[in-house]
């Protein structure tokens, strides 16, 4: 396999803060590679530093071989960003914010204005390509951001929680985007949205306070977590008398009780049998396995509580 | 290698383009009312300095003010503005170019917009000064101009550079700037001075800028020290740009 980004015992200090930790990792090349983590997780600092912003304060990082510390040049000819907040220059038009972009990356007018024309019609910017971006909705601007990332075709994408603040058509219209480019580069991103990790990523860590947490494809890590054996139960009737009698079974590790119905987490799937024993002539409406999503492991992982 | 900084360059360039007559309208309008009020206002008090009629005394200084204001303006404003409000410089910090392409970019921008707004000052007041400029004294009196717009771009481009808020850039100017230009004799001769200040305030960069400015529009000569002066000053406020901007991005 090839590793398109090369994370080494990477680490950034403020002070005596750690933003990130001796970060390791490697991504192969022409993957979706998707980074989730709370709020001052340390995403933004690591994309920072892969992408010759920010210089680490230990460690190294290669991106397509070239050293961050020693060859930045050379990583940023061969890397597109999406910063986390636009950076568009709001005195050129949508059409002079790329081409000044194909010209700080040395292109030349017959090679990047087809490429420009190209980039506005898939993005949909073609017919306000004059106008200035504060002229623009949200979504458009990002979509700008995203093409002037793109224009000198870059082998690996940065992209830092690039549809935050999108509505949903948006979200959609930017993912269909981000499928297009797989294979044909590398992508890079992060996101607090665990859908979007979902649908997108063929590969998502989860990290917090500067270190990875879990890491695989999110079927790998739903099933990590799906050990828990967590059913939802339903009986008829008002459920009158049963969370005692449930938080009393030896088997069962916690219960939750809205109205009639039960949320029960049991120590393991044959624990079963003497469930439906001890529920002797009660009435079942509904028992279901509830299988995890992205979320409740996320939220396993780093904690119900809100960042400062 | 100065790839980047001609994109840079020509991108303000394309943006000074577009808001050119507004610009120099709000450029002219201060130099020439101090001429009219001081060149002509205070006729009846002041009729010459040295032999030379006082409007004719404080033009040339009048357009190296504008020349250089213009130039720190432009610098230490772009420079903040593109940093902490657009953060156009992370866009460009993320393409092939280095910190030198932008800040040398940045400090050609500045450099242009004083050399342009000295100029086209130049010419209005050429235009309605009754007196008459020795065509032939133009080439001292430019070069003079330019390596003093370069000068001020650089310390515009060091405090936008450093400065986060902006209303500490106004306040260098008010306080740094502005009485560093007055104390250069724009208005009054050196020789007002006591003699005991007088060397200091001849070693002022500033002085060198005003005083080498008169002496190339009106003599035709640029004298030695303040040539010297100029070039010294430009090249270490240079110099002292590209050093802080450089640090600045390694943060
Ligand atoms: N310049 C700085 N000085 C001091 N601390 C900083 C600085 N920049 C970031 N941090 C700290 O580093 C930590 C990581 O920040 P970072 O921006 O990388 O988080 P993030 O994962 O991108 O968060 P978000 O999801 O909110 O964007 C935070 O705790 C933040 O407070
Ligand atoms: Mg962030």
């Amino acid at each position: 396999m090839t590793i398109a980004v090369e994370l080494n015992e990477i680490t950034k200090s403020y002070g005596a803060f750690k933003a990130v930790d001796r970060f390791s990792l490697q991504v192969e090349r022409g993957t979706v590679f998707g980074l989730l983590g709370p709020n001052g997780a340390g995403k933004t600092t690591l994309i920072k530093m892969l992408t010759t912003l920010m210089r680490p304060s230990s460690g190294d990082a290669l991106v397509e071989g070239f050293s961050v510390l020693s060859a930045g040049k050379s990583v940023r000819r061969v890397i597109g960003v999406v910063p986390q907040e636009n950076n568009l220059d709001r005195y050129l038009t949508a059409r002079e914010n790329l081409t000044l972009h194909a010209r700080l990356h040395g292109m030349r007018p017959d090679a990047y204005n087809p490429r420009i024309d190209e980039l506005l019609e898939m993005t949909g910017l073609a017919a306000r390509q004059h106008d200035f971006p504060d002229t623009f909705s949200g979504g458009m601007q990002r979509r700008l951001v995203v093409a002037r990332a793109l224009v000198h075709e870059p082998r690996v994408l940065f992209l830092d929680e690039p549809t935050t603040g999108l509505d949903p058509q948006s979200r959609r219209a930017l993912w269909e985007h981000i499928r297009g480019l797989r294979h044909a580069m590398t992508v890079f991103l992060t996101t607090h949205y665990m859908d979007e990790a979902d649908a997108l990523c063929d590969r998502i860590m989860i990290m917090d306070h500067g270190a990875s947490l879990a890491d695989g494809t999110a079927a790998q890590l739903k099933d990590a977590f799906s050990r828990a054996h967590v059913y939802e139960l339903e009986l008829r009737g008002d459920g009158q008398g049963y969370q005692e009698l449930f938080a009393g079974l030896p088997f069962v590790r916690s219960v939750e009780r809205s109205g009639s119905s039960f949320r029960l987490t049991l120590a393991d799937e044959d624990s079963l049998k003497p469930l439906m024993d001890c529920l002797g002539g009660a009435e079942i409406r509904k028992i279901c396995l509830k299988e995890p999503s992205l979320e409740d492991v996320f939220i396993a992982l780093t904690g119900e509580k809100v960042r400062e | 290698m100065f790839r980047g900084a001609l994109s840079i360059w020509g991108r303000d360039m394309l943006v000074l383009r577009r808001g050119i007559l507004s610009e120099l309208i709000a450029v002219i309008a201060y130099p020439l009312t101090l001429y009219l009020a001081f060149g002509f206002g205070l006729k009846g008090y002041i009729s010459e300095v040295g032999g030379v009629p006082y409007p004719l005394f404080i033009a040339p200084g009048l357009i190296s003010m504008t020349a250089v204001n213009a130039a720190f303006d432009e610098s230490s404003w772009s420079m903040w503005f593109h940093r902490r409000v657009q953060h156009t410089i992370e866009e460009y910090r993320v393409t092939p170019i280095t910190v030198y392409d932008i800040v040398i970019g940045k400090i050609f921008s500045g450099f242009t917009q004083g050399a342009l707004k000295g100029a086209v000052v130049f010419l209005v007041i050429a235009l309605c000064t009754p007196f008459r400029i020795d065509y032939s004294h133009l080439p001292a009196y430019l070069l003079c101009l330019s390596i003093s717009s370069m000068t001020f771009s650089c310390l515009g481009t060091i405090c936008g550079t450093v400065i986060d808020k902006p209303e500490n850039i106004g306040r260098v100017q008010s306080v740094v700037i502005v009485p560093l230009i007055f104390m250069a004799g724009i208005f009054f001769p050196l020789s007002s001075y006591p003699a005991a200040v007088l060397p200091i305030i001849k070693l002022l960069p500033t002085t060198a800028v005003f005083e080498g400015a008169r002496a190339a529009l009106l003599l035709g000569y640029l004298p030695p020290q303040y040539l010297i002066n100029l070039l010294l000053s430009a090249s270490i406020a240079f110099a002292l740009a590209v050093y802080t901007f450089n640090r600045k991005m390694a943060e």
